[in-house]
C-alpha cells in the first residue's frame, strides 16, 4: 500500500510539472478532475480533459485493471474473427502522451460532501469535478436459479475479460448436435444488438467447424429487439434453422435455470442437458454510482442532457452505460461521444475554455456472417429534457452484399479509430 | 498567469493556428465538432478498414463532400445522419479545422486552443 501511495504521489508530481499556468479558478491552485472507470466513457473523458487543457487540469483515472478488454468486438473474438490480443488495450499512452495520472486501484466510495473518491488502497483523491463511468452491474437475481456462483457454469460474457474467454471456451466445447440456449436481457441493457450478434457468431463458429447440426434457442423477455428484421433475415439466409428466437408470448417466461444440470425451464418447455447456456441478466448502473445516490430511482443515473452532469450533484458527470441517455443506446460509441461533451463542459467550468452546444452521435455495427454486417445509429441533441435523436438510420432487409461488406469495412475502421481515440 | 492573460494567449494561438486555413471557418468550433468525427476517422490520419482519413483534406473539397451527404447525393447512412443537421457555418468550421491538420502529423496532441 505504501508503494502504491508513493507511486500515486510521484504520478501527481509528474503531472504537475507540465503545468505552465495555474488558473486559480477555484482559489486552490490547479483544478483536479478524477475519473472513475477506464472504459469508453472514462478513458475518453480523462484523455480529452488532460489533452485539451494541456496540463492546466490535473486528471487522475481510477482503474484497477492494467489492461482493458473491449466488450465491443468481443463477439468477433467469440466468433473467431479477432484474437484476444486484438481486443486488449493498455492505458500507458494516456499517462505518457497526455499526462493523465493512472491510479491502479478500485474506487470503493464517493464522498460527495468532502468531494473525495476513496480507493481500495485507502487513498483519498480530492476532486473539483468527478466523472463516474463505471459501466454496468448485473442483477444476479433476475433469472431464477442463476447467481454469482453460477456465472462459471452459465457465463454471461457481458463484462469484458475472463467472462468473454469463458463464453468462447464453452462454445468451443460444444459437440455437433448440441443444444445452446441464450437467455437475452430485458431493456435497458448494455449493447442492444449485442445478444443477437453473439448468437450469429455462435452459429458462424459452429457451422464453420462442422457442427452445423447444433440448435441455438434465444429466449427473450422482450417482444422485439434491435435490428430484428435484418438479423432474422440473415440468420435464415446463412444458418437455415440453426437459430430460433422465441419471444415472451412463445416461451411464456423463464421459470428457472439449473447450472448443475444445464437445464432451462420456461412456461412451455424444458431444455435439458444443454451443451451451453448463456445467461445475460438484467442490468443496472455500477455499484459505486448507485451507492453515491446518483441513481435515485434505483437502476441507472439521471443526467442533464446538455452537460452529462448528474442531476443529483453538479460536480459529478455520469457517462456511458450507467446513465439514462434518452434516445441514445448503451454503447461504447455513445459513451465515447458523451465523454467529449462532458470534457468540454468540465474545461469550460475549470479553465474558462470555450464551450459549444452538446452534440452526440452513435452507430452500432453488427456482424451476422462473414462480410454481412448491419448497422443502426443516430445523431442526438439535448431537447425536451432528454438526449433526443435528431436523425436515425437502420439497415434494411434485402440490401446488396456489396453494401453489407462495406459496412463491415466501416466496422473494422471504427474499432481502430475509437480505441485510438480512447487510449492513444 | 492571470486567467484573462491565459485566455488572451489562447485566443492569439487560435488566430495564428487558423490563419493558414479558411478565414470564414471557425476553427475552434470545427475542432469541437470534430470530436464527433474522431470516433471513426482517426485524428492521426491513419486509415484502417473502410473509413477514409480526413486530416489535411482541402477545405473546399471537404465542404463539397459534406454538402453531398447532407443533400443525400452521396450514399452512406452514417454520413448522411452526421451531415443532415450541420449548418453551412458548421461545415465550414469543420473544413477549416481538418484542412489545418497535416495528414499524418497529428498524433492526438494537445488541441491548438488548449489552455496554455
Amino acid at each position: 500500500m505504501l508503494a502504491s501511495r508513493r507511486s500515486f504521489l510521484s504520478g501527481l508530481a509528474a503531472a504537475g510539472s507540465f503545468a505552465i499556468a495555474s488558473p486559480a479558478v477555484l482559489g486552490q491552485g490547479k483544478p483536479r478532475v478524477v475519473v472513475i472507470g477506464g472504459g469508453a466513457g472514462g478513458a475518453t473523458a480523462a484523455k480529452y480533459v488532460a489533452r485539451d487543457s494541456n496540463g492546466a487540469v490535473a486528471v487522475t483515472l481510477v482503474e484497477e485493471n492494467e489492461a482493458y478488454q473491449t466488450c465491443f468486438h468481443s463477439n468477433l473474438f467469440i466468433g473467431g474473427f479477432k484474437s484476444y490480443d486484438e481486443i486488449s488495450h493498455r492505458y500507458d499512452a494516456l499517462a505518457k502522451n497526455h499526462g493523465v495520472t493512472l491510479a491502479r486501484a478500485r474506487a470503493t466510495r464517493i464522498d460527495r460532501d468532502r468531494k473525495e473518491v476513496v480507493l481500495s488502497t485507502g487513498d483519498r483523491l480530492p476532486y473539483d469535478r468527478l466523472v463516474v463511468s463505471p459501466g454496468i452491474d448485473l442483477k444476479y437475481d433476475s433469472v431464477p436459479g442463476w447467481s454469482k456462483e453460477a456465472e462459471e457454469a452459465m457465463p454471461h460474457g457481458w463484462k469484458p475479460g475472463r467472462q468473454t474467454q469463458l463464453v468462447r471456451q464453452k462454445l468451443d466445447a460444444v459437440q455437433n448436435g448440441g443444444t445452446l440456449v441464450m437467455i437475452a436481457p430485458p431493456n435497458p441493457y448494455r449493447c442492444p444488438p449485442g445478444p443477437y450478434e453473439r448468437v450469429s457468431m455462435f452459429a458462424h463458429a459452429l457451422k464453420a467447424s462442422g457442427r452445423g447440426d447444433c440448435k441455438i434457442f434465444v429466449l427473450d423477455p422482450k417482444e422485439s429487439f434491435s435490428k430484428q428484421g435484418v438479423f432474422q433475415e440473415g440468420w435464415e439466409k446463412h444458418y437455415g434453422s440453426m437459430i430460433e428466437w422465441l419471444g415472451p408470448k412463445v416461451h411464456d417466461g423463464i421459470k428457472s435455470v439449473d447450472p448443475k444440470t444445464n437445464t432451462v425451464v420456461t412456461g412451455f418447455e424444458t431444455y435439458k442437458d444443454c451443451a451451453f447456456v448463456n445467461v445475460i441478466p438484467a442490468q443496472m448502473a455500477g455499484e459505486i454510482a448507485r451507492a453515491a445516490g446518483l441513481a435515485p430511482a434505483g437502476g441507472y443515473c439521471t443526467i442533464d442532457p446538455a452537460t452529462m452532469k448528474s442531476v443529483a450533484d453538479p460536480n459529478i458527470f455520469v457517462l456511458g452505460d450507467a446513465c439514462i441517455a434518452g434516445d441514445m443506446p448503451k454503447s461504447a460509441f455513445a459513451a465515447n461521444s458523451q465523454a467529449k461533451v462532458a470534457a468540454m463542459v468540465i474545461r469550460g467550468e475549470l479553465t474558462n475554455a470555450r464551450t459549444f452546444p452538446a452534440r452526440y452521435i452513435n452507430t452500432c455495427w453488427s456482424l451476422i456472417e462473414t462480410d454481412d454486417t448491419v448497422k443502426v445509429g443516430g445523431r442526438y441533441e439535448a431537447r425536451d429534457g432528454k438526449i433526443a435523436a435528431t436523425e436515425t438510420f437502420v439497415s434494411q432487409p434485402r440490401e446488396s452484399a456489396e453494401l453489407r461488406k462495406e459496412n463491415q469495412a466501416e466496422n473494422i475502421g471504427w474499432y481502430a479509430a475509437i480505441t485510438a481515440d480512447m487510449f492513444g | 498567469m492571470p486567467l484573462a492573460g491565459a485566455v488572451q494567449l489562447a485566443m492569439l494561438g487560435l488566430m495564428l493556428a487558423s490563419a493558414p486555413a479558411r478565414a470564414e471557418g471557425d476553427r475552434a468550433l470545427g475542432e469541437y465538432l470534430s470530436s464527433e468525427c474522431t470516433s471513426c476517422h482517426q485524428s492521426s490520419g491513419r486509415q484502417v478498414g473502410g473509413i477514409p482519413a480526413i486530416t489535411g483534406h482541402p477545405a473546399e473539397q471537404f465542404v463539397a463532400l459534406m454538402n453531398a451527404y447532407r443533400q443525400r447525393q452521396r450514399d452512406n447512412k452514417v454520413m448522411q445522419a452526421v451531415a443532415a443537421r450541420l449548418s453551412g457555418e458548421e461545415i465550414a468550421a469543420l473544413a477549416a479545422y481538418y484542412a489545418s491538420l497535416k495528414p499524418g502529423a497529428r498524433s492526438d496532441q494537445p488541441a491548438a486552443h488548449a489552455e496554455r
